[in-house]
């Protein structure tokens, strides 16, 4: 989403194929930019940069770097609004569940996410439990929460996403 | 009969039909292979059969090599069996000798049962075998010549239908005329103005359906409803079920005192829902036959065993509350099938909030808030409170380009939207800022650009985009859109004070029932189906059954027009000699032998 002018000889005509090769995006060259993806998007109305119309046509042109390498394909908040509004079918929500992967992949992941992940391998626990909670806890005599770092660890080697790195 | 016992010289041809074949198929192959076949005497290959060279060097063949059956390995029969009879006519050979197999299909681009190269090669193979098993056990079907009746059933009494009765009616023939409403003139007479010209619809509508209820060949059944059709082709016989009046057409001058009178109401089906009418009603000041008639679920003698009002004030004595239900019974030579279009029901569409939100209104019914003979009298009020918009917002494409709706473009609704807006902004209210938000404009005919400019130029806000939802505020009943507008690209929130949905056109309710009584097929989105999209948009699977007009695809008024006379044009050739040739139908069980 930058300012340049967008040469056609630097683009990607390949990306588009690329994306639709995964079944659940498959509809999304059906895209006629009417907006209502857009319009109706939760994301869109706090953060109005983030707009799956524009994504949509950015994939379509062959942006494959500007789209893989954007903050805003990790925007999503997962409600499906889109998807439910949209008169042509597209899944917009899977569309950038494939752009997630490949940016994953490719190096683009946020810094924040693969820390995230590392906390988990290392303790099993997405957030740290804070010492008043734990205490709390004893009070009401409920168990102690412990992360299972291991199990945590071994899921994660066995999808791959240990070797995701941030794009630093 | 003498073609039994004579030997049987096949001959096959396979067409190339330029790449469309020989792209995709491998011709040697499937020569070498129809070669071998048993009874095949002769095969040869041709670049374009169906072009003059290609059916003289058919007639040469046949005459050379004494060939006395002949099947073309090309296209589909609807398409070209005709031609190659004819071809194999003018070199000596029965049409029933003469067939035509479609292996076209496995390997054109664009067909829906395109395979690959090697699969076309195993089906036409098959389809080829097949084909010279079957020639060899045809025998000559006689033709006989069948009378056929001068008259003609049309059905569905819209513009579309009021035309095909004209054409007919001026050709000679006798014209039914069947309404399933107490008038004639269908949804045209309610849209109040027409596009591009502006013009005042019942105002060149009058002309023809006066002339139509006036027409000595014309015989207009109104309130009536096909019930059974049986027969052929020059020889239908068709029930047709005309529902009672209450009222003696004959006697009925249209005076209207009777209305006055009436004291029960009815919500009126003529207002798109918003206004009232009464019991005895006249649907609108031009209606056709103008006779007044009960709705006997509103009236108070039918219902209670009351009132009888209307009776004592008709200064003619035309109320009738004896009268019956009358089937009445037809022969006629050919039907017409001009049942038109229903509005889309947008309620479905839950995110704007039709049936919900009082100030959510359909484009069909702004047509009857701004029509003068409307349930405001031609002022433009909201539903909720009767006030003036200041702002309208108009969405189109509700229930058309949806894949969970109607996948097809209606082409009309950006045109009647557009002349609402030139009938707000230049005669209604002025002063209302209108929103036209869409997905693509579509002005596509005879002045229809340069009506949408003209549109332009009055200063009203297209936006392109489609809005998400509606939300009413429960306050002042005003609505926010929640709309994109990508040439700015901020989000919009739009305030209307009314919204005004543009709807798809649908099938109306009973075509399915009508098409099983007429035997004829529908389409994937519920209309009738034509037996070709381009060239043969009239006709349908049965001969001597035609469609016309929005029953075949939604379309504005002068295609309407177009098919309409197309369809009396259909019409009229088939039935014009007074005779037709069929070919006979031989029914063999056993030993015994039905003709016919």
């Amino acid at each position: 989403m930058s300012n340049k002018i967008i040469r056609t000889a630097e683009l990607d005509p390949n990306f588009k194929f690329e994306v639709t090769a995964h079944e659940s995006a498959r509809d999304l060259n059906y895209c006629f930019a009417c907006g209502s993806c857009s319009a109706g998007c939760p994301i869109h109305e706090v953060f109005p940069d983030y707009n799956p119309r524009k994504l949509a046509k950015m994939i379509k042109l062959g942006l494959r770097k500007e789209v893989l390498s954007s903050d805003y394909i990790w925007y999503c908040a997962t409600c499906r609004t889109c998807e439910q509004r949209c008169p042509q079918k597209v899944s917009f929500f899977n569309v950038l569940n494939v752009l997630k992967n490949i940016a994953a992949k490719e190096g683009y992941a946020p810094t924040a996410w693969v820390e995230q992940t590392k906390q988990v391998m290392q303790t099993g626990i997405v957030f740290p439990i804070e010492e008043t909670c734990v205490k709390k806890r004893e009070q009401l005599s409920l168990p102690s929460l412990k992360g299972e770092g291991k199990k945590a660890k071994k899921l994660i080697e066995t999808t791959g996403l240990d070797e995701i790195e941030s794009r630093g | 009969m003498s073609d039994r016992k004579e030997e049987k010289r096949i001959g096959v041809i396979l067409c190339h039909c330029g790449k469309n074949i020989a792209g995709g198929v491998d011709i040697e192959s499937l020569h070498k292979a129809v070669e071998k076949m048993e009874g095949v005497v002769f095969i040869a290959e041709n670049r374009f059969s169906c072009s003059e060279e290609g059916q003289a060097t058919i007639q040469q063949l046949i005459k050379e090599n004494k060939l006395n059956r002949f099947i073309v390995a090309a296209c589909d029969p609807t398409l070209h069996l005709a031609t190659f009879q004819r071809c194999g006519e003018k070199a000596g050979l029965n049409p029933a000798f003469m067939d035509l197999i479609d292996i076209r299909k496995w390997t054109m681009h664009g067909s829906p049962v395109k395979v690959d190269s090697k699969q076309a090669l195993e089906n036409s193979k098959e389809l080829i075998k097949r084909a010279v098993k079957r020639i060899r056990l045809k025998r000559i079907i006689p033709k006989i010549a069948v009378k056929t009746e001068p008259s003609v059933l049309i059905i569905g009494g819209g513009i579309a239908g009021v035309e095909a009765s004209l054409e007919l009616a001026d050709k000679g023939y006798k014209v039914f005329l069947v309404e399933r409403l107490p008038t004639i003139g269908g949804k045209m007479a309610l849209l109040y103005k027409i596009f591009p010209t502006n013009d005042c619809a019942p105002c060149i509508l009058a002309p023809k359906t006066a002339y139509a209820n006036a027409h000595a060949n014309i015989t207009p059944l109104t309130n009536s409803e096909v019930m059974e059709v049986q027969g052929y082709i020059g020889n239908f016989r068709v029930k047709i079920l005309q529902k009672p009046r209450y009222i003696e057409e004959k006697k009925c001058t249209g005076c209207g005192i009777c209305i006055e009178k009436c004291p029960s109401k009815a919500p009126n089906e003529y207002a798109a829902g918003m206004g009232e009418r009464k019991a005895i009603y006249i649907p609108y000041p031009q209606a056709i036959p103008l006779k007044a008639i009960i709705d006997a679920e509103h009236c108070l003698y039918f219902q209670k065993n009351v009132c009888r009002i209307c009776e004592k004030v008709c200064p003619t004595g035309a109320i009738d509350f004896e009268q019956k239900p009358k089937m009445i019974e037809l022969k006629v030579g050919a039907i017409i099938v001009a049942t038109g279009f229903e509005e889309y029901d947008p309620s479905e569409k839950t995110e704007y909030g039709y049936g919900r939100y009082g100030n959510v209104i359909t484009q069909f019914q702004l047509a009857r808030l701004l029509d003068i003979d409307g349930p405001t009298k031609g002022k433009l009020l909201r539903p909720t409170d009767g006030k003036e918009p200041k702002s309208i917002a108009m969405i189109q494409c509700v229930g058309s380009r949806d894949e969970s709706t109607n996948p097809y473009c209606s082409g009309v609704c950006c045109m009647y939207a557009l002349k609402h807006i030139q009938i707000i902004k230049e005669m209604v209210l002025p002063t209302a800022e209108i929103y036209f938000c869409h997905i693509d404009v579509r002005a596509v005919g005879k002045g229809y650009e340069e009506y949408y400019r003209r549109t332009r130029g009055l200063g009203v806000v297209f936006l392109h985009g489609r809005p998400s939802e509606i939300i009413e505020n429960p306050e002042t009943r005003n609505l926010i859109l929640k709309v994109e507008d990508p040439d700015i690209g901020e989000r919009t929130e739009l305030e209307a004070d009314l919204v005004v949905l543009s709807c798809a056109m649908v099938p109306p309710h009973g075509t399915k029932q009508l098409s099983e009584l007429l035997h004829i097929e529908l389409d994937e989105n519920g209309f009738y189906k034509e037996v070709h999209p381009k060239l043969q948009p009239v006709e349908t699977s049965a001969r001597g059954i035609y469609i016309c007009g929005c029953a075949q695809w939604p379309k504005d008024i002068p295609h309407a027009i177009v098919q309409a006379k197309a369809a009396a044009s259909c019409v009229d050739s088939e039935l014009r000699k007074g005779e037709i040739k069929l070919p006979e139908f031989i029914v063999k069980t056993g030993k015994n032998k039905l003709r016919g």
